[in-house]
Protein backbone atom coordinates (compact mmCIF):
# COMPACT_ATOMS: atom_id res chain seq x y z
CA UNK A 1 0.00 0.00 0.00
CA UNK A 2 1.25 3.45 -0.86
CA UNK A 3 1.98 5.74 2.08
CA UNK A 4 1.42 9.51 1.74
CA UNK A 5 5.16 10.14 1.22
CA UNK A 6 5.16 7.76 -1.72
CA UNK A 7 2.50 9.75 -3.48
CA UNK A 8 3.16 12.85 -5.48
CA UNK A 9 1.60 15.85 -3.76
CA UNK A 10 1.78 18.14 -6.80
CA UNK A 11 1.83 17.59 -10.52
CA UNK A 12 5.52 16.59 -10.49
CA UNK A 13 6.25 12.97 -9.79
CA UNK A 14 9.65 12.20 -8.25
CA UNK A 15 11.64 9.02 -8.63
CA UNK A 16 9.79 6.04 -7.15
CA UNK A 17 6.56 7.98 -6.64
CA UNK A 18 3.05 7.57 -8.04
CA UNK A 19 0.68 10.36 -9.02
CA UNK A 20 -3.02 10.05 -9.83
CA UNK A 21 -5.36 12.79 -11.08
CA UNK A 22 -8.77 13.28 -12.64
CA UNK A 23 -10.01 15.87 -15.12
CA UNK A 24 -8.30 18.98 -16.48
CA UNK A 25 -4.89 18.50 -14.95
CA UNK A 26 -1.38 17.55 -15.97
CA UNK A 27 1.09 15.13 -14.42
CA UNK A 28 4.79 15.61 -15.12
CA UNK A 29 8.02 13.78 -14.59
CA UNK A 30 11.56 13.43 -15.98
CA UNK A 31 12.97 10.02 -16.82
CA UNK A 32 16.33 8.72 -17.94
CA UNK A 33 16.79 4.99 -17.36
CA UNK A 34 13.63 4.90 -15.26
CA UNK A 35 10.27 4.29 -16.90
CA UNK A 36 7.19 6.48 -16.60
CA UNK A 37 4.18 4.18 -16.75
CA UNK A 38 1.08 6.15 -17.71
CA UNK A 39 -2.27 4.48 -17.11
CA UNK A 40 -5.27 6.29 -18.57
CA UNK A 41 -9.00 5.73 -18.33
CA UNK A 42 -10.83 7.61 -21.07
CA UNK A 43 -14.18 6.77 -19.44
CA UNK A 44 -13.24 8.61 -16.25
CA UNK A 45 -10.80 11.13 -17.80
CA UNK A 46 -8.33 9.96 -15.19
CA UNK A 47 -4.65 9.06 -15.29
CA UNK A 48 -2.01 7.61 -13.05
CA UNK A 49 1.74 7.88 -13.52
CA UNK A 50 4.34 5.70 -11.80
CA UNK A 51 8.03 6.65 -11.95
CA UNK A 52 9.52 3.15 -11.96
CA UNK A 53 13.17 2.90 -10.99
CA UNK A 54 13.95 -0.83 -10.90
CA UNK A 55 12.43 -4.02 -12.35
CA UNK A 56 11.65 -6.11 -9.25
CA UNK A 57 11.03 -5.48 -5.56
CA UNK A 58 12.22 -8.97 -4.55
CA UNK A 59 10.28 -8.66 -1.34
CA UNK A 60 11.99 -5.44 -0.29
CA UNK A 61 10.02 -3.00 1.78
CA UNK A 62 10.12 0.15 -0.28
CA UNK A 63 7.76 2.62 -1.92
CA UNK A 64 5.62 0.57 -4.34
CA UNK A 65 6.23 3.11 -7.10
CA UNK A 66 9.90 2.24 -7.16
CA UNK A 67 9.60 -1.24 -8.65
CA UNK A 68 7.81 -2.41 -11.80
CA UNK A 69 6.14 -5.40 -10.14
CA UNK A 70 4.60 -3.28 -7.38
CA UNK A 71 4.19 0.08 -9.16
CA UNK A 72 1.82 -1.00 -11.91
CA UNK A 73 -0.73 -2.81 -9.68
CA UNK A 74 -0.56 0.00 -7.12
CA UNK A 75 -1.14 2.69 -9.76
CA UNK A 76 -4.15 0.75 -11.03
CA UNK A 77 -5.44 0.38 -7.46
CA UNK A 78 -5.04 4.11 -6.77
CA UNK A 79 -6.74 4.97 -10.05
CA UNK A 80 -9.69 2.71 -9.17
CA UNK A 81 -9.84 4.21 -5.69
CA UNK A 82 -9.76 7.78 -7.01
CA UNK A 83 -12.51 7.18 -9.55
CA UNK A 84 -14.59 4.96 -7.28
CA UNK A 85 -14.70 2.37 -10.05
CA UNK A 86 -13.44 -0.99 -8.76
CA UNK A 87 -13.39 -2.53 -12.25
CA UNK A 88 -11.88 0.46 -14.06
CA UNK A 89 -10.20 -0.45 -17.34
CA UNK A 90 -7.32 1.51 -18.76
CA UNK A 91 -4.63 1.63 -21.40
CA UNK A 92 -0.92 2.23 -20.89
CA UNK A 93 1.82 4.37 -22.38
CA UNK A 94 5.49 3.88 -21.55
CA UNK A 95 8.26 6.47 -21.63
CA UNK A 96 11.93 6.14 -20.68
CA UNK A 97 14.25 3.18 -20.26
CA UNK A 98 17.23 4.96 -21.83
CA UNK A 99 20.85 3.86 -21.63
CA UNK A 100 22.53 7.17 -20.84
CA UNK A 101 25.83 6.01 -19.34
CA UNK A 102 26.55 2.33 -19.81
CA UNK A 103 29.25 2.11 -17.15
CA UNK A 104 27.82 -1.15 -15.86
CA UNK A 105 28.01 -4.53 -17.59
CA UNK A 106 25.10 -6.72 -18.68
CA UNK A 107 21.59 -5.86 -19.84
CA UNK A 108 21.07 -2.10 -19.41
CA UNK A 109 18.83 -1.26 -16.48
CA UNK A 110 16.57 0.80 -18.77
CA UNK A 111 15.86 -2.25 -20.95
CA UNK A 112 15.22 -4.35 -17.84
CA UNK A 113 12.78 -1.76 -16.55
CA UNK A 114 10.81 -1.63 -19.82
CA UNK A 115 10.67 -5.45 -20.06
CA UNK A 116 9.52 -5.77 -16.45
CA UNK A 117 6.78 -3.15 -16.86
CA UNK A 118 5.54 -4.78 -20.09
CA UNK A 119 5.37 -8.17 -18.35
CA UNK A 120 3.24 -6.82 -15.49
CA UNK A 121 0.97 -4.96 -17.90
CA UNK A 122 0.48 -8.17 -19.91
CA UNK A 123 -0.39 -10.08 -16.74
CA UNK A 124 -2.95 -7.43 -15.81
CA UNK A 125 -4.41 -7.39 -19.33
CA UNK A 126 -3.57 -3.71 -19.90
CA UNK A 127 -2.85 -2.79 -23.51
CA UNK A 128 0.18 -0.63 -24.32
CA UNK A 129 -1.05 1.98 -26.81
CA UNK A 130 2.02 4.21 -27.00
CA UNK A 131 5.69 4.17 -26.19
CA UNK A 132 8.85 6.24 -26.39
CA UNK A 133 11.56 4.04 -24.94
CA UNK A 134 15.28 3.37 -25.24
CA UNK A 135 17.89 5.60 -26.81
CA UNK A 136 20.58 7.46 -24.89
CA UNK A 137 18.68 10.53 -23.76
CA UNK A 138 16.42 11.69 -20.97
CA UNK A 139 12.80 12.61 -21.47
CA UNK A 140 10.44 15.16 -19.97
CA UNK A 141 6.98 13.62 -19.72
CA UNK A 142 3.78 15.66 -19.53
CA UNK A 143 0.47 13.84 -19.28
CA UNK A 144 -2.82 15.51 -20.13
CA UNK A 145 -4.96 13.71 -17.58
CA UNK A 146 -8.26 14.36 -19.30
CA UNK A 147 -7.28 13.14 -22.78
CA UNK A 148 -4.41 10.80 -21.93
CA UNK A 149 -2.19 12.54 -24.45
CA UNK A 150 1.46 12.22 -23.43
CA UNK A 151 3.99 14.80 -24.60
CA UNK A 152 7.59 13.64 -24.58
CA UNK A 153 10.29 16.32 -24.81
CA UNK A 154 14.00 15.67 -25.14
CA UNK A 155 16.98 17.99 -24.79
CA UNK A 156 18.32 17.36 -28.28
CA UNK A 157 15.89 15.05 -30.11
CA UNK A 158 12.77 17.16 -30.30
CA UNK A 159 9.25 16.56 -29.03
CA UNK A 160 6.94 13.63 -29.60
CA UNK A 161 3.27 13.14 -28.81
CA UNK A 162 1.87 9.75 -27.82
CA UNK B 1 22.93 14.51 7.18
CA UNK B 2 25.28 17.40 6.42
CA UNK B 3 29.02 18.17 6.57
CA UNK B 4 28.68 18.94 10.29
CA UNK B 5 27.40 15.44 10.94
CA UNK B 6 30.02 13.80 8.71
CA UNK B 7 33.22 15.55 9.86
CA UNK B 8 35.67 12.81 8.87
CA UNK B 9 34.19 12.44 5.45
CA UNK B 10 33.97 16.18 4.92
CA UNK B 11 37.69 16.47 5.78
CA UNK B 12 38.56 13.80 3.20
CA UNK B 13 36.48 15.53 0.55
CA UNK B 14 38.12 18.89 1.31
CA UNK B 15 41.55 17.31 0.89
CA UNK B 16 40.32 15.74 -2.35
CA UNK B 17 39.24 19.15 -3.61
CA UNK B 18 42.65 20.63 -2.70
CA UNK B 19 44.41 17.90 -4.65
CA UNK B 20 42.10 18.37 -7.63
CA UNK B 21 42.77 22.15 -7.53
CA UNK B 22 46.52 21.55 -7.65
CA UNK B 23 46.28 19.03 -10.50
CA UNK B 24 44.05 21.27 -12.61
CA UNK B 25 46.17 24.37 -11.92
CA UNK B 26 49.22 22.43 -13.10
CA UNK B 27 47.44 21.40 -16.30
CA UNK B 28 46.13 24.88 -17.05
CA UNK B 29 49.12 26.83 -15.76
CA UNK B 30 46.74 29.11 -13.87
CA UNK B 31 45.33 29.31 -10.35
CA UNK B 32 42.38 26.99 -9.87
CA UNK B 33 40.32 26.57 -6.72
CA UNK B 34 37.92 23.78 -5.94
CA UNK B 35 36.25 23.97 -2.56
CA UNK B 36 33.73 21.60 -1.02
CA UNK B 37 30.80 23.80 -0.09
CA UNK B 38 28.61 21.15 1.33
CA UNK B 39 28.65 17.43 1.84
CA UNK B 40 25.29 15.92 2.50
CA UNK B 41 23.51 12.60 2.57
CA UNK B 42 20.10 13.11 0.99
CA UNK B 43 17.11 10.86 0.27
CA UNK B 44 16.89 9.38 -3.20
CA UNK B 45 13.79 11.37 -4.16
CA UNK B 46 15.54 14.64 -3.30
CA UNK B 47 18.81 13.64 -4.96
CA UNK B 48 17.20 13.49 -8.39
CA UNK B 49 16.58 17.24 -8.17
CA UNK B 50 20.12 18.07 -6.97
CA UNK B 51 21.14 19.52 -10.33
CA UNK B 52 17.87 21.36 -10.73
CA UNK B 53 14.35 20.40 -11.61
CA UNK B 54 13.80 22.63 -14.60
CA UNK B 55 13.48 21.87 -18.27
CA UNK B 56 16.73 23.65 -19.22
CA UNK B 57 19.36 21.08 -20.16
CA UNK B 58 22.64 20.89 -18.27
CA UNK B 59 25.99 19.56 -19.43
CA UNK B 60 27.95 17.00 -17.54
CA UNK B 61 30.92 14.72 -17.67
CA UNK B 62 30.38 11.50 -15.77
CA UNK B 63 32.89 8.92 -14.64
CA UNK B 64 31.87 5.47 -13.47
CA UNK B 65 33.81 4.12 -10.51
CA UNK B 66 34.23 0.40 -10.02
CA UNK B 67 36.33 -1.96 -7.95
CA UNK B 68 36.73 -1.52 -4.22
CA UNK B 69 34.44 1.51 -4.28
CA UNK B 70 31.50 1.73 -6.67
CA UNK B 71 29.71 4.85 -7.79
CA UNK B 72 29.55 7.73 -10.22
CA UNK B 73 31.31 11.10 -10.25
CA UNK B 74 29.77 13.96 -12.23
CA UNK B 75 31.06 17.40 -13.13
CA UNK B 76 28.00 19.36 -14.23
CA UNK B 77 27.00 22.90 -15.15
CA UNK B 78 24.27 24.81 -16.95
CA UNK B 79 24.89 25.18 -20.68
CA UNK B 80 26.08 28.80 -20.51
CA UNK B 81 28.34 28.18 -17.52
CA UNK B 82 29.85 25.06 -19.05
CA UNK B 83 30.55 26.87 -22.33
CA UNK B 84 32.15 29.71 -20.35
CA UNK B 85 34.30 27.13 -18.59
CA UNK B 86 35.27 25.68 -21.98
CA UNK B 87 36.36 29.16 -23.16
CA UNK B 88 38.48 29.54 -20.05
CA UNK B 89 40.04 26.12 -20.49
CA UNK B 90 40.81 26.62 -24.18
CA UNK B 91 42.03 30.18 -23.44
CA UNK B 92 39.58 31.83 -25.78
CA UNK B 93 37.79 35.16 -25.21
CA UNK B 94 34.60 34.77 -23.13
CA UNK B 95 31.57 34.07 -25.30
CA UNK B 96 33.52 32.34 -28.10
CA UNK B 97 31.98 28.92 -27.45
CA UNK B 98 28.30 28.87 -28.32
CA UNK B 99 27.69 25.18 -28.97
CA UNK B 100 29.14 21.81 -28.04
CA UNK B 101 31.63 20.89 -30.73
CA UNK B 102 34.50 18.44 -30.41
CA UNK B 103 36.94 20.91 -28.86
CA UNK B 104 34.54 22.18 -26.19
CA UNK B 105 33.55 18.63 -25.26
CA UNK B 106 37.20 17.55 -25.11
CA UNK B 107 38.09 20.44 -22.82
CA UNK B 108 35.32 19.53 -20.40
CA UNK B 109 36.10 15.81 -20.56
CA UNK B 110 39.79 16.40 -19.83
CA UNK B 111 38.89 18.66 -16.92
CA UNK B 112 36.54 16.05 -15.50
CA UNK B 113 39.24 13.42 -15.89
CA UNK B 114 41.88 15.43 -14.01
CA UNK B 115 39.52 16.65 -11.33
CA UNK B 116 37.77 13.32 -10.87
CA UNK B 117 40.92 11.20 -10.63
CA UNK B 118 42.65 13.60 -8.21
CA UNK B 119 39.56 13.75 -6.04
CA UNK B 120 39.09 10.01 -5.98
CA UNK B 121 42.74 9.30 -5.23
CA UNK B 122 42.75 11.44 -2.13
CA UNK B 123 39.33 10.49 -0.80
CA UNK B 124 40.00 6.77 -1.24
CA UNK B 125 43.57 6.94 0.08
CA UNK B 126 42.35 8.73 3.19
CA UNK B 127 39.27 6.70 3.85
CA UNK B 128 39.97 3.23 2.53
CA UNK B 129 43.78 3.09 2.04
CA UNK B 130 43.84 -0.71 1.95
CA UNK B 131 41.47 -0.67 -1.03
CA UNK B 132 42.51 2.50 -2.84
CA UNK B 133 44.64 0.65 -5.43
CA UNK B 134 41.62 -1.35 -6.53
CA UNK B 135 39.52 1.64 -7.57
CA UNK B 136 38.95 1.98 -11.30
CA UNK B 137 37.48 5.16 -12.79
CA UNK B 138 36.08 4.92 -16.33
CA UNK B 139 36.92 7.49 -19.02
CA UNK B 140 34.57 10.48 -18.61
CA UNK B 141 31.46 10.57 -20.77
CA UNK B 142 29.99 13.88 -22.00
CA UNK B 143 26.24 14.30 -21.70
CA UNK B 144 23.79 17.12 -22.25
CA UNK B 145 20.33 16.48 -20.90
CA UNK B 146 17.60 17.49 -18.47
CA UNK B 147 19.08 17.71 -14.95
CA UNK B 148 16.56 15.39 -13.33
CA UNK B 149 16.98 12.78 -16.07
CA UNK B 150 20.77 12.98 -15.76
CA UNK B 151 20.69 12.53 -12.00
CA UNK B 152 18.17 9.73 -12.19
CA UNK B 153 20.21 7.83 -14.79
CA UNK B 154 23.32 8.31 -12.64
CA UNK B 155 21.57 6.83 -9.63
CA UNK B 156 20.63 3.80 -11.68
CA UNK B 157 24.25 3.28 -12.69
CA UNK B 158 25.08 2.47 -9.08
CA UNK B 159 25.55 -1.27 -8.56
CA UNK B 160 23.27 -1.12 -5.53
CA UNK B 161 21.28 2.12 -5.52
CA UNK B 162 21.12 3.50 -2.01
CA UNK B 163 18.00 4.99 -0.43
CA UNK B 164 20.37 7.75 0.65
CA UNK B 165 22.82 9.43 -1.70
CA UNK B 166 25.98 11.34 -0.82
CA UNK B 167 26.28 14.67 -2.60
CA UNK B 168 29.53 16.63 -2.46
CA UNK B 169 28.81 20.07 -3.87
CA UNK B 170 31.99 21.78 -4.97
CA UNK B 171 32.64 25.38 -5.98
CA UNK B 172 35.04 25.92 -8.85
CA UNK B 173 37.09 29.01 -9.75
CA UNK B 174 39.69 29.59 -12.48
CA UNK B 175 41.89 32.70 -12.18
CA UNK B 176 39.77 33.65 -9.17
CA UNK B 177 36.72 33.84 -11.43
CA UNK B 178 33.95 31.65 -10.10
CA UNK B 179 32.69 29.00 -12.46
CA UNK B 180 29.23 27.88 -11.60
CA UNK B 181 29.48 24.13 -11.75
CA UNK B 182 29.09 21.27 -9.38
CA UNK B 183 31.01 18.11 -8.70
CA UNK B 184 28.79 15.34 -7.42
CA UNK B 185 30.06 12.09 -5.98
CA UNK B 186 27.53 9.30 -5.66
CA UNK B 187 28.88 6.12 -4.09
CA UNK B 188 26.64 3.06 -4.10
CA UNK B 189 24.98 1.84 -0.87
CA UNK B 190 27.77 -0.52 0.15
CA UNK B 191 30.56 1.94 -0.64
CA UNK B 192 28.73 4.76 1.12
CA UNK B 193 28.50 2.67 4.29
CA UNK B 194 32.18 1.70 4.02
CA UNK B 195 33.31 5.29 3.49
CA UNK B 196 31.16 6.53 6.37
CA UNK B 197 32.41 3.88 8.75
CA UNK B 198 36.01 4.61 7.81
CA UNK B 199 35.57 8.34 8.23
CA UNK B 200 33.10 8.88 11.00
CA UNK B 201 32.57 5.48 12.59
CA UNK B 202 29.65 3.04 12.26
CA UNK B 203 27.50 4.96 14.76
CA UNK B 204 27.10 7.88 12.36
CA UNK B 205 25.15 5.72 9.90
CA UNK B 206 21.42 6.59 9.94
Amino acid sequence: MTSPSDLSTGDSIAIGQIGVAIGRMTLKTFVGSCVAVVLHSSRHAAAGVAHVMLPASQGREAPPGKYADTAVPETLRLLREATGDPVLECSAKLVGGAKMFGFTQGIPIGDQNVAAVEKVLRELGIEVVGRSCGGQHGRRVTVDVETGIVTVQTAEQGTQTL
Amino acid sequence: MTSDELPGMAAAFRRGADEASAALAKWLGRPVTLAVQRLEAVPLTTAAAALGSGAEPVCGCAMGISGAIGGVLLLAAADQDALALADTLIERPPGTSTSWNEIERSALIETANIVGCSYLNVVCNMLVPERAEGILPSPPLFLRDFPAALMEAMLLELPSPAETVLLARTAFAVDATAVRCGLLFLPDAESLARLRDAADGPRSRP
